[in-house]
């Protein structure tokens, strides 16, 4: 725009002081002032603001309204991040060619030491595919005509799939014989259904949980007929791998000691009780605590069931002999074995407690 | 086929989970009750037979069950809770409520008091009584314990419900665990309130359940109240809404 009048920068000022979000290239369009004459005092000048919209070329805004990324620009990216990663590689001394996201990781660290406390505003090096989010491309064509024909319903992706879905389960209803042979059922333990933030990812659409909901109820409707090949393959797309929480659980060899007899160490903590027991293979249900013997270590009958409690539930009451130290929190903390993620919950301000809140005064 | 239906009714708790995290995220609603755990952990199982059973013997719902059970994280046992015999859940649930100020081992050995003192009552009895009746004595202070509880269990209770400005007490069914918890509140504070000075809890309590048992005493008469005064107010039955 050519030099502004004071008018029009006074007038754009007050619109930003207002806290509206002006785009500077529509406001060159629409607003514009009339050639105001010399004669008249400067301060009337503001008063005949006359604005008249002149038509421009607007920006082809996408549906979702973001900022787009082009596909060129995510490509060049791409290849910057590919070369910066061999570039970065030479400087480590590593080799280029099996330099892995967590290598690079560790040299950015390492090159880039950050004090900072938010994960999230260190220096990072990423594949841009993690960095910059999925974009759709512009979803119609030069007439204005959506290519899609569930542009209208404005989730597109998410009612296609639905009605795919939907497409499956009447075919397969069509063929379902009433005897139907016992086929062998995919792994439903090992895996669970994606959650709807995944799902969302791989839509790139904004759902809701209803909508979530609706679509696992479909793709359950569809696990309990007969389905081919096809279709499991088309259920498996929507179902991720989940841990088996024993194979977690690591399980340390037993050590020997100098009488050959077997013995394992184990940790375990409770709000701040902190303890360590070492179990022997052979004994006769003998346990010490810090030196001293259970019974005096525990008088509290309560306590020392849970101590029970293991070995009773493998009917190896007599069996072996315990030592551990103990130290921290209190009598019913240091006799749990198991993990206990539960804490004191804290007061919050306005209430008594963590719970109690102030007594109600009508006034 | 019958593994599917089985998972059918296993996926409410991944439903309910999932149900659980939408009410979360919901903008207009926020959890109160938050606990440590999240919705994905599942209670721990002390009872002691569930992993003797042989392969061959589990049905397919216990083996689904199993197998699930690999990939879901369990949250800790309870201090309170052991794989014990002796381990009743009523006996633990009443100790509990009895305990004032987190006092557990006071309460605990109050209930030992009383569960003896039942049985030295009983005893006494049994000696002192002739054979035919001996046959009729309950000793074992555990199901004098359990029929008294269920002696004073009210079969339905009354609900203040507001209605054009008044709160009327309505008949309403009970489910099973406000009737135990009505039947062990009652019998608390009733020893606790009406005891004659200078007697101890174990002697009121053991005494006031032996009447429970023999469908006399205070508490059952409290039932009876409770269920005359549900039967007076039939006609505001129609105010229940659930």
């Amino acid at each position: 725009m050519a030099a502004p009048c004071v008018s029009c920068c006074r007038g754009l000022s007050y619109r930003l002081f207002l806290g509206l979000r002006v785009n500077f290239a529509q406001t060159q369009g629409y607003w514009q002032t009339l050639p105001v004459d010399a004669q008249t005092a400067p301060e009337s000048q503001i008063l005949r603001l006359i604005h008249t919209t002149v038509v421009t070329t607007k920006k082809n805004v996408s549906a979702s309204g973001r900022d787009s990324y082009t596909e060129d620009f995510i490509k060049k990216q791409i290849e910057e991040f590919n070369i910066g990663k061999r570039h970065l590689a030479n400087m480590m001394g590593e080799d280029p060619e099996t330099f892995t996201q967590e290598d690079i990781d560790r040299a950015i660290a390492y090159l880039f030491p950050s004090g900072l406390f938010e994960k999230r505003a260190r220096p990072i090096m990423k594949h841009p595919e993690q960095i910059f989010p999925k974009q759709r491309a512009i979803q119609w064509g030069e007439d204005g005509r959506p290519f899609h024909f569930l542009f209208y319903t404005g989730k597109q992706s998410y009612y296609s799939l639905m009605h795919d879905t939907y497409g499956k389960l009447l075919q397969l209803e069509k063929h379902n014989d009433p005897f139907p042979q016992k086929t062998e059922s995919m792994n439903l333990i090992g895996s669970r259904w994606l959650i709807k933030e995944e799902l969302e990812e791989m839509l790139v659409e904004k759902l809701s949980d209803q909508d979530y909901m609706q679509f696992i109820r479909l793709l359950e409707k569809l696990l309990t007929l007969q389905y081919g090949p096809a279709e499991e393959e088309f259920i498996q797309r929507f179902r991720r791998s989940v841990t088996i929480q024993s194979q977690k659980q690591l399980i340390e060899p037993l050590q020997y000691d100098e009488q050959g007899m077997a013995f394992s160490t184990s940790e375990g903590r409770r709000k701040s009780a902190r303890a360590e027991a070492v179990v022997y293979e052979r004994g006769s249900g003998k346990i010490r605590v810090n030196g001293i013997d259970y019974l005096q270590y525990f008088p509290i009958t309560q306590d020392r069931e849970q101590l029970m409690f293991p070995f009773h539930y493998l009917d190896r009451l007599g069996k072996h002999d315990v030592i551990c130290t103990v130290s921290g929190g209190g009598r019913s903390a240091q006799g749990l074995l198991t993990s206990d993620p539960r804490v004191r919950e804290r007061k919050k301000p306005g209430q008594e407690g963590a719970r109690r809140k102030f007594t109600w005064k009508k006034r | 086929m019958a593994a599917r239906t089985v998972w059918a009714a296993g996926r409410c708790s991944e439903q309910a989970g999932a149900v659980n995290r939408a009410v979360r995220r919901l903008p207009g609603l926020t959890q109160v009750r938050w606990s440590r755990y999240g919705p994905e952990f599942r209670d721990p199982l002390t009872d002691k037979g569930h992993c003797r059973k042989p392969a061959a013997e589990l049905t397919e719902e216990e083996k689904y069950d199993q197998d699930l059970g690999k990939t879901q994280l369990i949250k800790a046992a309870p201090a309170a809770q052991t794989c014990s015999a002796f381990a009743d859940p009523v006996i633990s649930k009443s100790t509990n409520m009895m305990m004032k100020g987190g006092s557990k081992v006071l309460a605990r050995s109050l209930m030992a008091q009383t569960l003896e003192a039942v049985e030295r009552k009983q005893f006494e009895k049994y000696h002192a009584a002739s054979a035919e009746e001996q046959a009729t004595i309950e000793r074992n202070p555990y199901t004098i314990f359990h029929q008294a509880l269920k002696n004073c269990e009210p079969v339905i209770g009354l609900v203040p419900i507001l209605k054009g400005g008044h709160f009327y007490q309505v008949p309403v069914p009970l489910s099973d665990r406000r009737r135990r918890f009505l039947a062990m509140k009652w019998m608390i504070k009733d020893c606790r309130e009406n005891k004659p000075r200078r007697t101890l809890m174990p002697e009121k309590l053991s005494y006031e359940l032996l009447e429970a048992f023999a469908n006399k005493g205070p508490v059952i008469k409290r039932k009876h109240d409770m269920h005359k005064m549900a039967e007076a107010n039939r006609a505001l039955a129609h105010y229940r809404w659930w």
